[in-house]
């Protein structure tokens, strides 16, 4: 059922745009977004809420049609051929999704017929996810008595039911506990084990950065940033500090030095420390304790701040994640 | 084919859930049984007097009650499906390959499934207490009245996906709901009324299947009114199943 074999990638996404006509004015939530999913990856879409990502997601999976742009999503027009699409694709929604007056189990063979696959073939296929998400202990249970966990993990088999080529999560791990989140990661990766695609969206930054093969950050309707989250944060610098015994030396003089040296972005005394910005930390710190030394500063302690995603959103958006969550309307209202 | 088979799953699915809430069974049950038992007897003077010729009571009666049940059946799919909409079913739903058609024929069955049952309940009561209808036209009655429920319940669903709200369905819902009914002369006859009242009634469908069930219930199965009935509660039918298709095929949360 893959269909994606002869195409280059899964997703190919070019020029995508979407305003939503509200009380208040047109909103503009995809201002021309690209984006290309290579098959058998996982790649995360990371932003804040009202960035973008779930009308991006919900366009992508044939529940709402673009007012521009292309999107070929498992080698297939999602545009001109919908339908054929439909059958390629699996989709979590953040709402979930699934029966709550059903058991788990009714639920995915319901799903499964609902795809045009055979009565046995349906249930061998249950049986095998509810092995696969660890549904067995509640898989006969109706789903409203389920924790919020085994919701997901559910809904995550009902996506998959039908062995799509691309499945697509829409902030699959929101309202899970660590265990439950980490339980789902190593789900998702053995998905991708498996050849399936995986695009999923989040604001989460260590789900970006930690289960993501590539990320595209989005805000405000645009990509501001893709890559892996290596490349993309190579591009910024780590944070050393590097605290120090008072002594005689100018903590601020020093600073100077060693901003000059090379892979160092630039440095700083902040009190009885100093703060370096380093490309690569691994190779600059030897130069920079040889530095220290030579002028008899005692060192107390070092700490390594390595750049995070945050960082780069930060550093293309003028914000941190953290605080960019619902931009005003303002920022999204057009002209 | 495909169609057939997904139409089936999801009544199946629907059936399975309201077998699971047996309160509404119950319910389903026990209104219709309340009206023949408090509000029948109110008729019981009115034996032979105008609008109800001859008979017992409840040859006019118990026909008016059906068509109360069938719309009553299929007038709860809005908020079924509201509740869907916001737990992120029906967009489940409309990313596999199923027909929207037989999304909204799912529930749709299931009401007419909901209606039968309690209405041979109604019928299988009535009789003991001198409702004598003719039993082949009552048969032709039960599938015009399950082409009634398909089309409230189709409507509903429709009304509920694009209102979004509870309580714009709610006060949409039951705004309709008493004139609709009122003006259908399904408790008394509309013959009882002024012209205007049943002028009126002309523009409503239901107006249509009571007199048709009236008709069928004595037995008058090859006649206008009947004929009238069909024609109109099944163009109804099938206009709120294409706008529930439609409002499915945009459903947003």
């Amino acid at each position: 059922m893959t269909g994606a074999g002869a195409a280059p990638s899964a997703v190919r996404v070019t020029g995508l745009r979407k305003a939503f006509q509200s009380r208040r004015g047109r909103v503009e939530a995809l201002r021309g977004v690209d984006l290309s999913v290579a098959a058998g990856e996982i790649y995360g879409l990371l932003g804040p809420n009202g960035a973008g990502k779930t009308t991006a997601l919900r366009i992508l999976t044939t529940l709402m049609p673009a007012d521009a742009g292309e999107v070929v999503v498992a080698g297939l027009d999602v545009r001109r051929r919908p339908a054929e699409v439909r059958r390629h694709i699996g989709y979590v929604g953040q709402l979930g999704g699934a029966d709550t007056a059903a058991t788990g189990r009714e639920n995915l063979i319901l799903q499964g017929r609902l795809y045009g696959m055979g009565r046995v073939e349906t249930e061998r296929r249950a049986t095998e996810l509810i092995d696969l998400l660890d549904i067995g202990p509640f898989s006969g249970r109706i789903v409203s008595t389920y924790s919020g966990g085994q919701r997901r993990r559910l809904e995550v088999a009902l996506g998959i039911v039908h062995r799509p080529a691309v499945l697509f999560l829409d902030e699959p791990t929101l309202g899970l506990d660590p265990q439950n989140r980490a339980n789902l990661w190593d789900q998702l990766r053995g998905l991708r084990g498996m050849g399936t695609t995986v695009l999923l969206t989040t604001h989460y930054l260590d789900e970006a950065d930690q289960l993501s093969d590539r990320v595209a950050i989005i805000d405000n309707g645009l990509v501001v940033a893709e890559g892996t989250p290596e490349e993309l944060k190579r591009r910024h610098p780590a944070a050393v500090t590097i605290t120090t015994r008072p002594g005689p030396a100018d903590l601020a003089q020093l600073a100077g030095e060693l901003a000059q040296e090379p892979l160092v972005r630039g440095a700083r005394s902040d009190g009885g420390a100093i703060r370096v910005d380093l490309d690569d930390p691994t190779t600059a710190m030897a130069a920079i304790f040889d530095r220290l030394r030579d002028r008899r500063v005692d060192v107390v302690g070092v700490t390594l701040r390595e750049p995070s995603l945050d960082d780069v959103f930060l550093h293309e958006t003028g914000r941190s994640l953290r605080d960019a969550a619902d931009p005003g309307e303002a920022g999204r209202i057009a002209s | 084919m495909s169609l057939l088979l997904q139409t089936a799953l999801l009544t199946r699915r629907r059936l399975l859930e309201a077998v699971r809430q047996p309160i509404w069974i119950f319910m389903g049950m026990s209104v219709p049984l309340m009206y023949l038992a408090l509000f029948a007897p109110l008729l019981k003077p009115l034996a032979g007097g105008p609008g109800f010729p001859g008979g017992s009571v409840l040859d006019v009666f118990v026909p008016g009650i059906l068509v109360l049940m069938a719309f009553g059946s299929g007038m709860g799919a809005g908020w079924v499906v509201l509740n869907e909409l916001d737990s992120g079913v029906i967009e489940r739903l409309r990313v596999t390959p199923a027909s929207r058609l037989a999304l909204v024929l799912g529930t749709a069955l299931r009401d007419v499934v909901m209606f039968a049952i309690p209405a041979a309940l109604v019928l299988l009561v009535a009789t003991p207490f001198g409702f004598d209808p003719h039993w082949g036209g009552l048969g032709v009655l039960l599938v015009l009245l399950a082409l009634l429920t398909a089309a409230v319940s189709a409507s509903s669903a429709a009304l509920g996906i694009t209102l979004k709200q509870i309580g714009s369905l709610a006060a949409v819902v039951t705004g309709l709901q008493l004139p609709l009914t009122l003006l259908a002369g399904v408790l008394l006859p509309l013959s009882l009324g002024p012209g205007w009242l049943q002028g009126l009634a002309h523009a409503n469908p239901m107006y249509y299947a009571v007199q048709a069930a009236r008709g069928l219930a004595g037995g008058t199965v090859a006649s206008g009114t009947v004929a009238a009935g069909f024609a109109v509660v099944g163009a109804t039918a099938l206009a709120a199943l294409g706008w529930g298709t439609r409002t499915y095929r945009r459903a947003m949360a």
